[in-house]
């Protein structure tokens, strides 16, 4: 038996060779759907790694509190995508902040209100003219002087929010620094925001991670205090509390305590969610999981029709080798030996189709990553799913052509003339 | 096989194309016994049945009814897979237009049918060298088929048809394609086989190649017109299969 697949081997691989054009274009077509789900899945992997190094790296002794039941279901995510007002329906308040602050355990607490406001800041030309500096829509982070630690952030100048200074202090991202004020040291300068003057105080370090669980880019954000900003905008909403333990131990049981407490204040009201350790970036690992199943589905319509460009030039070469097929059956083929011989023509095509998608999928992902922070992300379980769906392909869209050719008259087939 | 031992008996073979009005007939009714060592040249006008009945000895094709027994055994009801079986390693097949497959080389071709019988690539490789060695043909191994002239490719047919050691060739119209010359050599490597012991039966319209026969039958409409022995069934080659010996390995 081995003895015929080596041979039925290597006939396939003859007929690939002699047909080097048009395998290749076959392969091709099959390589192309592969790529598509590498890269898909090696990017999905990347990100994914990037959400659970932070979480890591923010620190097992994170407690987040969000608004409404977040729980792992993908109606719950679906819900969250679609949804346009999420942040308008928080029920997180800044007395919620000084609730938690008081338990024992608790070493930290600190709030994050995303919003997107319009800031401006006075700048001078080359020419040395006056002009204002504005950006439409800069995401502005309101919280407290705890948000550094807890978030382990660093700044590259100044200082960052303190108790100390004066409400209308800013603590600005790198990237936005640029963008405003033109420089990375723009500290003592002033910044316009909701009508009011902010004066900067400090300037973070260059952030490498633009993606995080909190969907927030560092890189581009203001820092302002929470209680200030609540002063000028009266409907200024918490997506997110941030606590950090004493210990790392027992945060289940420091969890059940914050959620008991805030249950008593909000009067019962449950609408928030408590996380630590892995579940803080299973929203954003779902959502991931989400996107990249669907972007895998349209990825694999690409794949079917590479398999059916492998059925189509397997049925062109059935015909063709009509004559060949009944020579062989003349001289003592069965029908399972034409049927393995065009069947390991079909996997092969499709295989060298699987490993040729798998290293331009790698390429892609790592071209990806000289423009992005996504790293290509390489793991034995994709290697295995790409070439088992490839071996898998061929399989399918090889059968039918394999079965035809195995079913052939031996007369009619040495009669056909060519 | 024993001398002179029925090795293909064919009763009341019938073999009907079509229904109704359009029903004909390639055999009808068509007995045969072909003793082992015989040479039968089977010679008939166009349509007459010869090449159906060779298909249907070579278990290409199959009877609608009738009996056929291949070494006492009826085939009729074997599955195809065993019937290719039985091809590959008790009939050797000869056609007209050589049948070589055009992307293999000479080698390849030849060791065709010892591929599907399972032999491994050295044994496969030795038996092509030595039956290549006879038809003087083993320099042209790694040739192409389209690289060699007609009578070289019907001998290379021939080596192919020998290389599964058979018991029965079947030949249809071998030299049809070829000039006198090339027909004539080829013939004389069907006589030199036919002379080690080997069972040969081959469809002809030339009447001059009767004289290589041990028995001339004359097919009209699908039966037997005349069956003529030209050498008693005493005087028939012994059953000795000489092709693998010359070099003293079999």
């Amino acid at each position: 038996m081995s003895l015929l697949l080596r041979t039925h081997y290597r006939l396939a691989y003859d007929s690939i060779h002699q047909n080097r054009t048009r395998s290749f274009l076959t392969c091709l077509g099959i390589a192309i759907g592969v790529a598509a789900i590498v890269l898909i899945l090696s990017l999905t992997g990347s990100i994914q790694k990037i959400i659970s190094y932070q979480v890591t790296n923010t620190g097992s002794d994170l407690i987040v509190i969000r608004p409404s039941s977040e729980k792992d279901t993908t109606e719950n995510i679906l819900e969250t995508l679609t949804s346009s007002n999420q942040y308008l329906k928080s029920n997180l308040s800044l007395e919620d902040i000084t609730t938690i602050s008081k338990i024992a355990d608790v070493k930290s607490v600190s709030e994050i209100a995303k919003s997107e406001l319009t800031v401006s800041a006075d700048r001078i030309d080359d020419n040395g003219k006056a002009y204002t500096s504005t950006i439409n829509s800069a995401s502005v982070i309101a919280t407290n002087p705890a948000f550094i630690d807890i978030q382990k952030l660093t700044l590259s100048s100044g200082t960052f929010l303190t108790n100390k200074n004066q409400p209308n202090t800013a603590v600005v991202g790198h990237d936005l620094s640029l963008r405003l004020f033109g420089t990375t040291e723009p500290v003592g300068k002033t910044l316009t925001l909701l009508g009011q003057k902010f004066i900067v105080i400090g300037i973070l370090a260059e952030a490498d991670d633009q993606l995080n669980f909190m969907n927030i880019n560092f890189n581009n954000s203001i820092f302002v205090k929470a209680d200030y900003l609540s002063t000028l905008e009266n409907n200024l909403q918490i997506q997110q509390i941030n606590v950090l333990a004493n210990s790392k131990n027992d945060l289940s049981k420091l969890s059940t305590e914050i959620s008991e407490k805030l249950r008593e204040t909000k009067n019962d009201d449950t609408n928030f969610s408590i996380a630590y350790g892995d579940q803080i970036s299973h929203p954003a690992s779902g959502m991931l999981m989400i996107v990249s199943g669907m972007l895998t589905l349209v990825a694999s319509i690409s794949l079917i029709v590479g398999g059916i460009g492998v059925m189509n030039i397997m049925l062109v070469s059935v015909a063709e080798r009509t004559h060949e097929i009944g020579i062989r059956k003349a001289v003592g083929a069965t029908s399972g030996n034409i049927l393995l011989q065009f069947l390991f023509e079909a996997l092969i095509l499709s295989s060298l189709g699987g490993l040729g998608g798998l290293v331009l999928g790698y390429i892609l992902a790592f071209l990806l990553s000289v423009v992005t922070s996504f790293a290509p992300y390489i793991d034995i379980n994709i290697i295995g799913i790409t070439l088992t769906t490839s071996v898998t392909v061929g399989l399918i869209f090889g059968i039918y052509p394999a079965l035809k050719a195995a079913r052939k008259n031996p007369i009619d087939s040495l009669r056909y003339s060519r | 096989m024993a001398k002179n031992s029925v090795i293909i008996n064919l009763k009341k073979i019938t073999k009907r194309y079509g229904y109704g009005d359009a029903e004909s007939y390639a055999l009808k009714n068509f007995d045969l016994k072909v003793k082992q060592g015989e040479f039968i040249m089977i010679m008939g006008p166009s349509g007459c049945g010869k090449t159906t009945l060779l298909n249907i000895i070579g278990l290409l094709d199959q009877a609608t009814e009738g009996t056929y027994l291949l070494n006492g055994e009826s085939v009729e009801k074997i599955s195809h897979h065993k019937k290719a079986r039985l091809r590959s390693k008790k009939i050797g097949m000869i056609f007209q237009d050589f049948n070589l497959i055009p992307t293999l080389n000479i080698l390849d071709n030849v060791t065709l049918p010892l591929v599907y019988a399972g032999k491994t690539k050295l044994t496969r490789e030795k038996r092509a060298d030595e039956i290549l060695d006879r038809f003087h043909l083993q320099p042209k191994e790694y040739y192409m088929p389209d690289q060699l002239s007609g009578g070289q490719k019907q001998r290379i047919a021939i080596a192919r048809s020998l290389i599964a050691e058979p018991e029965i060739i079947l030949a249809d119209e071998p030299t049809g394609n070829l000039d006198s010359r090339s027909a004539h050599i080829v013939m004389e490597e069907l006589k030199s086989i036919h002379s080690e012991g080997n069972t040969i039966i081959m469809v002809t319209h030339n009447p001059s190649l009767t004289t290589y026969a041990t028995r001339v039958i004359n097919m009209l409409d699908g039966g037997i017109d005349t069956d003529i022995k030209t050498v008693a069934d005493k005087d028939l080659p012994e059953p000795v299969k000489i092709h693998f010996n010359k070099k003293g390995k079999k």
